[in-house]
């Protein structure tokens, strides 16, 4: 008789893995878990939002940064025994890190956990949550598998993340690596569970502090659901099919290209007189050469916030002109297909607004 | 008068344009040393600056009296013929004032001395009895663009022969002189407009003036990131008003702001075959309203504008105005 399972999940405070905890903890009523946590206090805010699911969850004080992610001998033991699928989803997101940062959490961080995985005795699966951003500077189609690294990156938060894959793919576990894009809402009410670059880039245009975009108006830029990217993890962590397969959660072909997404922006922060009042301009899209004699001439000068509003896009927006569609044909074998953009782009934008750009977030967050 | 032969429509032209400097000048490395900038001198050049003028024992008046004489002594018009002077730069009693005076003069605003004002003297000093004399005030660095505008009209609707219109504009002595990334000159420009020409047509002109960013120091990096947007729109927009095609277009006539921005707004634009007349960044600097008007005269006498080549003027008025003038050569 085949035992319950139980997982082991990292990052259960951030969203994509609260979200796993949740999904997962509801598609299997057997399923029993545990929680790596670095904080109490933020796993209570967690346990109450998981309801009666959290009878189920055993959260257990640790930190992917340490040797044995610092888990106690005991507690070590116990999830040796147990665990029979791992997602580890606990990753530092910032794009501005430095590069030795981003790899002391994401890349040394994976081998932690992967390191106490091999360990489980009963281990049927591995899943690392990557990202769709691993693709760095390449252009074109983004395969779901291991496409190198000869394009280099545009931020450290990219390299680490490849780096961790890599890590992955070189040793012996079951595992299946997800590459979700960049989540900007939870679904098609537009509601924003996390404020990301690109909610920042979107509040600095608003402001009319944007003066251009390095890209090509007809680029794709692939955005996703955080509920799409949730539901999908859970059902590959246990599709036999997903084993040593990367798979990409990402809109794909429906992506939505940088002038639709601009443009429409545009048009809804235009709804509100007030905005329309003020007269700001269009963003002007254009090479990236021009957007850096542009991005120069202000770092030459006093400016200091258009410097730092500058300095802040410049771990993220060079992506904007690296054209590229992430190939999803695996992911729609395996799971839904992803929702389409123009069904949550507009709400997410009046959501933003409507949630003064993220302030009740941080509110309910704190 | 008559019609304009290309199109038998009355065209306003340029009839002549002239210009004066003060007689000091000095280099960004020297306004640095005496703490008049607020970038570095290195900045100011790498944005295409070398040395600027500065008037000290002129007055801004007596600058622009002489440009202005110079234009009608060159162009020999019948002073009665002359039936608009604009004047637009320095403010009422202000501009009778050296400028190193200029500080105690500007107490003149608040008194009678306001009353006494360089366009009706002017009009007398010049002899332009016919002239309804106006000021132009709150143009910034657009003044000279928008006088010529308002006598391109009038020229057309009221049947005026000929418009005087004269900008003169400086920095009191020991002031600043970087405004926004931009390094400041004085000067007087004098331009005559015609009722009608066969060179130098005025064949359209385009003005955005976004109010929002009146309060210049509280909204200084929204200004900073709308310049571009805006200004590419309004050369777009001059130019489709002009009825040209961006690829008809051979200059840009630009403003002596800095090189670097230039650089990103010409990029920005694409105009295949036009070229920038930037020559005179680094050796005038930025002469506020006169810039236009005097690169267009030096690109004129440069044999650089040929008759018939279609010519783009555009400059950007901090308080915020962006306005673009086609004008056919």
């Amino acid at each position: 008789m085949r035992l319950p399972h139980r997982l082991f999940i990292t990052g259960a405070t951030g969203l994509v893995g609260e979200g796993v905890l949740h999904q997962m903890l509801r598609n299997d009523p057997g399923l029993e878990a545990f929680a790596l946590v670095r904080s109490e206090l933020r796993w209570r805010h967690v346990a109450r939002r998981l309801g009666s699911l959290v009878s189920r969850v055993a959260p257990v004080l640790g930190d992917v940064t340490q040797s044995g992610m610092g888990l106690e001998p005991l507690v070590r033991q116990r999830v040796e025994r147990e665990t029979s699928i791992v997602v580890h989803a606990a990753a530092d997101t910032s794009f501005s890190r430095s590069l030795d940062r981003a790899r002391f959490v994401n890349t040394l961080g994976s081998y932690h956990v992967a390191e106490v995985a091999s360990d489980c005795r009963q281990l049927e699966r591995f899943v690392y949550v990557s990202t769709a951003f691993v693709a760095g500077r390449a252009t074109g189609t983004v395969l779901e598998l291991d496409n190198g690294c000869q394009s280099g990156w545009v931020n450290a938060y990219e390299q680490s993340k490849y780096e961790a894959e890599s890590t992955l793919r070189a040793g012996a576990l079951p595992w299946t690596i997800v590459r979700p894009s960049t989540i900007v809402c939870r679904g098609p009410e537009g509601d924003i569970p996390q404020i990301n670059a690109v909610h920042r880039a979107l509040r600095i245009y608003h402001r009319g502090l944007a003066a251009m975009i390095p890209g090509d108006r007809e680029n794709p830029l692939d955005v996703i659901t955080s509920t799409y990217v949730v539901e999908g993890i859970a059902k590959l962590a246990l599709d036999e099919r997903a084993l040593r397969r990367t798979v990409h959660l990402c809109s794909g072909r429906g992506a939505l290209t940088l002038g639709e997404l601009v443009d429409t922006a545009y048009e809804v922060w235009a709804e509100s007189p007030e905005w329309r009042k003020r007269g700001v301009e269009r963003a002007i899209i254009t090479d990236p050469a021009t957007y850096s004699l542009f991005e120069r001439a202000v770092m030459e000068t006093g400016d200091v916030r258009l410097r730092a509003v500058l300095s802040s896009l410049s771990h993220f927006i060079p992506q904007l002109a690296l054209p590229k569609v992430f190939d999803t044909t695996l992911a729609e074998r395996l799971c839904d297909s992803p929702p389409a953009v123009s069904s949550y782009w507009k709400p997410m934008l009046r959501a933003l607004i409507a949630g003064s750009w993220g302030q009740t977030i941080e509110k309910v967050a704190a | 008068m008559t019609p304009n032969k290309q199109n038998g429509q009355v065209t306003p032209a340029i009839a002549g344009i002239s210009y004066v400097f003060p007689e000091g000048s000095q280099t960004v490395a020297e306004l640095s040393g005496n703490s008049q900038l607020t970038s570095s001198a290195a900045t100011m050049e790498a944005f295409g600056f070398g040395s600027v003028h500065v008037a000290v024992a002129e007055s801004p008046y007596q600058l622009a009296l002489l440009a202005a004489s110079q234009l009608l002594s060159d162009t020999g018009v019948d002073r009665e013929s002359i039936g608009l002077l604009i004047y637009g730069g320095t403010p009422g009693s202000m501009s009778f004032a050296p400028a190193d005076e200029a500080e105690e003069s500007a107490n003149g605003l608040c008194t009678m001395s306001r009353f006494k004002y360089p366009a009706t003297r002017l009009q007398y000093d010049l002899e332009l009895p016919n002239a309804w004399p106006f000021a132009v005030d709150q143009l910034a660095c657009t003044t000279l663009l928008g006088a010529a505008r308002i006598a391109r009209s009038l020229c057309l609707t009221e049947g005026i022969e000929r418009a005087l219109c004269v900008s003169s504009e400086f920095f009191p002595a020991n002031a600043g002189r970087e405004a926004i990334f931009n390094c400041t000159s004085d000067a007087a420009c004098a331009v005559l407009i015609e009722r009608n020409g066969e060179r130098n047509r005025l064949v359209s002109a385009t003005n955005v003036t976004k109010g929002y960013y009146w309060d210049v120091d509280a909204l200084r990096d929204e200004i900073v990131a709308s310049y571009f947007p805006t200004a590419r729109h309004v050369l777009l927009r001059t130019i489709a008003d002009a009825g040209w095609a961006p690829a008809d277009v051979d200059w840009i006539i630009p403003h002596n702001v800095s090189a670097r921005s230039w650089e990103i707004l010409s990029s920005l634009v694409r105009l295949p075959r036009a070229r920038v007349f930037s020559e005179n960044i680094i050796r005038h600097g930025h002469t506020l309203a006169g810039d236009n008007f005097i690169n267009y005269r030096d690109a004129l006498d440069s044999g650089c504008i040929q008759p018939g080549h279609r010519v783009v003027l555009f400059s950007y008025g901090f308080g915020a105005h962006w306005t673009g003038v086609a004008v056919e050569a």
